[in-house]
């Protein structure tokens, strides 16, 4: 067993002994924040990945959370990859209350929250066939609610599909993405909060769809600029469809031959389903979304 | 659980090592290494007119991304060997700087790698990949997995090195061909 086996195998021997699995791993060099490519790693190759996503702005108090994504990427064969990484999130909400979303103040610092592991197969590479194509699957499991920063046991299983294809001997990249996702989730009851408008604590089943396109352009070695747009939409059982918004942004990204990075800045141009109270911008779906977000990956290839 | 923002801050401190390309050989050792029996080089730079642009494009069905290609006339004496050209293709990252050895006849005697910065690949500067350009012309198909093998993980610069050498065919065909 080389190193990069032995390493791989004790990672991914820890998550078990977590009884968990991870998901949706972000897969190879990424040109963009949110859109992914289809490109798999050769076999053999370990890629390492830390992500970090700042939300913040709901329109009313103050509302700032970060996701942490640190990932390691192996290739088990040319078309094939497994990825497991650990999730972390803070959250800082003050001033808005939403119930049952934001139910209370909270001041969350970044805590280990879950876990999640993906595997993507392609089965088109886009430099030896007119697009390449590729296919994930993932299971997440989390301890925390990324809005509220509450307690909330959620389990999710993403499907995914990505295209991409080279223009000007791959100068220019366009990148493609379909997911969906069902979420069950269950939150934990909160002291002195016994109103279950305020804080379902009743299992839910949520099924989330995305989708999302976006151009990168190498403008000089190593460094390209992109812009993605990003549309998603949740449907629960009881309210059919709950919310949908489009975010849209530019990136910067920099890569060479053993690291690479990209900053991304999404702002949500338009959403609707529910508002909270008084909600002024009601064009905006500001109960799950904010804003903007802010995507900082840096990877690095062993 | 406990705070550990400071655990996720670690690997990233810990990757931030520089990368470093590497750069096989300057144009000296190129020609050195293309035509070991030459002892003379004539430069003979070539500055494209939009119409070769065209016809080269069309030929090799290849974007001609310069207006001047870096080529050399190769002597033994007075005898003369081939074209030596110096080119640049697109890989992941950087531009893939490569020589190809063209003979009087028009056919490829051998490509070097000068210059490969991308993370995977590397194998591209080993002679048993190199080897399969050897003999190619401007009929040879010259496709990628089915005349030059792929090398997984550095598809992208096998298909611009491949389309690259279609091109300087190409560019023998309408600017250096006697």
């Amino acid at each position: 067993m080389n190193n990069k086996t032995l390493l791989l195998a004790s990672t991914l021997a820890s998550m078990t002994l977590s009884s968990t699995y991870a998901t949706m791993a972000f897969a190879g060099e990424n040109l963009l924040g949110y859109t992914k490519g289809s490109e798999p790693l050769p076999k053999g190759a370990l890629e390492f990945y830390q992500i970090f996503t700042q939300r913040s702005d709901k329109g009313q108090g103050s509302y700032s959370a970060l996701d942490s994504i640190t990932e390691l990427e192996y290739g088990v064969s040319n078309r094939f990859t497994v990825s497991g990484a650990l999730i972390g999130r803070s959250v800082d909400t003050k001033g808005l209350i939403i119930g049952g979303y934001l139910p209370q103040e909270k001041t969350q610092g970044l805590t280990l929250s879950g876990f999640e592991a993906t595997a993507k197969y392609a089965f088109l590479t886009p430099a030896l066939n007119d697009i390449g194509l590729s296919t994930s699957v993932g299971i997440e499991y989390d301890t925390i609610d990324k809005h509220s920063g509450q307690d909330k046991e959620t389990i999710s299983i993403n499907l995914g599909l990505q295209a991409q294809k080279y223009f000007m001997d791959g100068q220019m990249v366009w990148l493609g993405n379909l997911d969906m996702e069902t979420t069950h989730a269950t939150r934990a009851k909160i002291d002195g909060i016994n109103d279950e408008e305020e804080w379902p604590t009743n299992p839910e089943m949520e099924i989330g769809l995305g989708m999302s396109t976006g151009l990168s352009y190498r403008f000089a070695s190593n460094w390209s600029f992109g812009a993605e747009a990003l549309y998603e939409m949740e449907y629960e059982t009881e309210v059919g469809l709950e919310r949908w918004s489009l975010f849209a942004g530019p990136s910067i990204h920099y890569g060479d031959k053993h690291f690479w990075s990209t900053l991304t800045f999404l702002s949500q141009i338009s959403g609707g389903g529910e508002t909270y109270e008084n909600q002024s911008d009601t064009n905006l779906h500001l109960i799950e979304k904010t804003k903007q977000e802010i995507k900082f990956k840096i990877g690095y290839n062993f | 659980m406990k705070s550990i923002a400071p655990l996720f801050l670690l690997p990233v401190a810990a990757i931030t090592c520089p990368a470093y390309g590497i750069q096989y050989l300057s144009v000296q050792q190129a020609q050195t290494a293309l035509y070991p029996q030459a002892n003379q080089f004539t430069e003979n730079f070539i500055e494209l007119t939009a119409t070769q642009k065209e016809q080269i494009e069309s030929i090799s069905d290849v974007r001609q991304r310069w207006k001047q290609q870096k080529t050399w006339k190769a002597y033994k004496g007075d005898e003369f060997l081939g074209w030596f050209i110096v080119d640049k293709v697109i890989g992941k990252h950087e531009f893939i700087t490569y020589a190809a050895a063209i003979s009087a006849q028009g056919e490829i005697l051998n490509i070097e790698i000068m210059d490969y910065r991308e993370t995977y690949g590397g194998e591209v500067n080993e002679a048993s990949w190199k080897s399969h350009f050897k003999g190619v012309d401007k009929n040879s198909p010259l496709e990628l997995e089915q005349d030059i093998p792929n090398i997984s993980g550095a598809t992208l610069s096998c298909r611009n090195v491949t389309n690259g050498v279609k091109r300087l065919l190409a560019l023998y065909e309408v600017a250096l061909k006697p």
